[in-house]
């Protein structure tokens, strides 16, 4: 289980981006982070997963807690090795390598030579196309298909815990909700906890469990992911739909703003 | 015609070498985006670390070369460890002058430690004359290219297949990517390090078992500066195809261009490919171009 407990981020000792979030990611639960850009949400992945060092990031204030142990203080390596892993926002492939390298690239922390084929078959049961695109270069693989690795190469680190980021981000719809259906999937079979960050917040409450939604650095809304679906708040500003729960229209005069409740 | 084969088997032969110290600039380059213009200075060094093994301290032959070939290691684990890693993530700038720094401090160390600034190598190598032909070739050469070409196809072999090769190009690629798949790159650079570190080594005692530890060893390294840039500055192909080229142009062109121009023409050849290379191809001629999907 992983604990966020008031955590505050600084980028070069003096650009707060993260005011005070805290979340928590139960054992086997999908959970969504949503949010506009510049919210906080790859900050706060990255704060979990220890990539925010590399960026001259830090947590000031506040702790992020695995499974009762302290780790933000500790390298991306370390985390890795805890069964945390991140997919990188925007297809970040392995462009030279080709498509079964870049599988082996994640597992690259196990021993378990035998079980790291049989979960090189898993992923490819899960992404039938990565099987057949398996000596293909990465780079001239299309963009579903490399967001399809990317989540696969997570997959391959057998992790207690996956964080993927904007796994939605510039694909068509109906291959979206391929990859979502096969996030499920994953999480049902094989108790994998996943973190999920999102702007496409229909999408994604479609399987989290539970949600929260950052605004400037902050939580300023959470539930479970019914609850989320059937607020004004998020329908209005974040589905796109108005208080009726029809498509709004521009076409009317008077489209005044509603004001959001949280604020 | 005779000398034009004696200068053909003798510049494939020397660049088979060039291309070996050519390879340990590529891997560097290859995981971590850095120009090692140090490569030189690394073959010159090692070669006098062979000296004060074999001929100072009197090490047999096959024991001091495996000391030899850990100092080198070390070598490249300092340089990492202490020189390049307090840089990361700093401007490629810096990255690449630190090298030439390095470059510098290395040459001071050797004249520093070994005043005397030539000195022989025993024979590593048999050193019985061979005829091809009309032309006659020591079995040195031979046998040096020889070696090269084995040490070529295990570093690819451990490239294609082994998990570190794979995650070392891999580094090449992305490095937060890497990161995100818990892989330390700290560990990769400093691996990429200590292997162009002996690469460098084994490429210097060869050269200097044939021809003697001299200055011109530094000049090696500029000419395995060439082949990485005729080659392709990511491409282990090309360097080990570039090598013989530049080889061949340098030992054929200087044969023939000496008498009529000035001694020392021979070793302004690579540097004239290099200019050509950078108007025509440069990506070099295996260089992966990047790829970008649009």
């Amino acid at each position: 289980m992983l604990k966020l407990n008031n955590i505050e981020v600084t980028y070069l000792n003096v650009i707060r981006v993260l005011h005070g979030v805290s979340l928590s990611v139960e054992d086997g639960s999908i959970i969504a982070l949503l949010g506009a850009n510049g919210a906080g949400k790859s900050t706060t992945l990255k704060a979990i997963s220890g990539l925010l060092h590399v960026e001259e990031g830090e947590v000031t204030d506040g702790s992020i807690e695995w499974d009762g142990q302290r780790i933000d203080r500790k390298s991306a390596e370390e985390i890795g090795k805890l069964g945390i892993v991140q997919a990188l926002e925007g297809r970040r492939v392995f462009g030279h390598l080709n498509t079964e390298e870049n599988l082996m690239v994640g597992a690259f922390n196990r021993r378990d030579t035998n079980a790291i084929k049989q979960d090189l078959e898993m992923v490819y049961d899960y992404f039938h196309r990565l099987k057949e695109l398996r000596k293909n270069t990465a780079g001239y693989l299309s963009g579903g298909e490399q967001q399809m690795l990317v989540i696969g190469r997570a997959m391959m680190a057998t992790p207690k815990l996956m964080m993927l980021d904007e796994p939605s981000l510039g694909l068509a719809p109906l291959l979206v909700e391929e990859i979502y259906d096969i996030i499920k999937r994953f999480n049902t079979e094989q108790r994998t906890s996943v973190l999920l960050v999102e702007q496409n917040v229909r999408i994604a409450l479609s399987i989290a469990h539970y949600g929260y939604v950052m605004e400037n650095g902050r939580i300023v809304l959470d539930g479970d992911a019914e609850f989320l679906k059937n607020n004004e708040d998020v329908k209005e500003f974040y589905i796109g739909l108005s208080a009726m729960g029809i498509k709004k229209s521009y076409r009317e005069v008077k489209h005044y703003k509603r004001r959001k409740r949280w604020l | 015609m005779d000398e034009l084969l004696q200068f053909v088997i003798t510049g494939i032969t020397v660049g088979t070498v060039y291309a070996l110290i050519a390879l340990g600039f590529v891997l560097v380059w290859k995981s971590s985006g850095v120009a090692n213009l140090a490569l030189g200075q690394l073959v010159l060094i090692s070669s006098w670390f062979a000296y004060g093994m074999l001929v100072q301290l009197g090490l047999p032959a096959w024991f001091g070369l495996i000391i030899v070939i850990v100092l080198s290691l070390m070598l490249g684990w300092i340089i990492e460890r202490f020189v390049l890693r307090p840089l990361i993530a700093q401007p490629i700038l810096s990255l690449i002058t630190v090298t030439l720094g390095l470059a510098f401090f290395l040459e001071g160390l050797v004249s520093f430690t070994w005043p005397k600034s030539v000195a022989a190598l025993p024979h590593i190598l048999p050193d019985q004359v061979i005829h091809i032909g009309t032309a006659v070739v020591s079995m040195e050469y031979l046998l040096a290219a020889a070696i090269s070409l084995i040490l070529f196809v295990l570093l690819s072999l451990y490239f294609k297949y082994n998990k570190m090769g794979i995650a070392m190009r891999a580094t090449a690629d992305d490095q937060l990517a890497v990161q995100a798949c818990g892989i330390p790159v700290t560990k990769i650079f400093s691996r990429s390090w200590m292997f162009a570190c002996v690469l460098a080594a084994i490429g210097g005692i060869l050269m200097s078992s044939i021809g003697g530890i001299t200055y011109g060893l530094v000049h090696t390294g500029l000419k395995a500066f060439s082949v990485v840039i005729l080659g392709g500055l990511d491409s282990f192909l090309g360097a080990m195809v570039a090598g013989p080229i530049i080889g061949l142009a340098e030992n054929v062109g200087g044969g023939y261009l000496t008498p009529l121009t000035w001694p020392g023409v021979k070793d302004v050849i690579p540097f004239i490919i290099i200019i050509i290379v950078m108007f025509i191809k440069p990506y070099g001629l295996f260089g992966e171009e990047r790829i970008e999907r649009i």
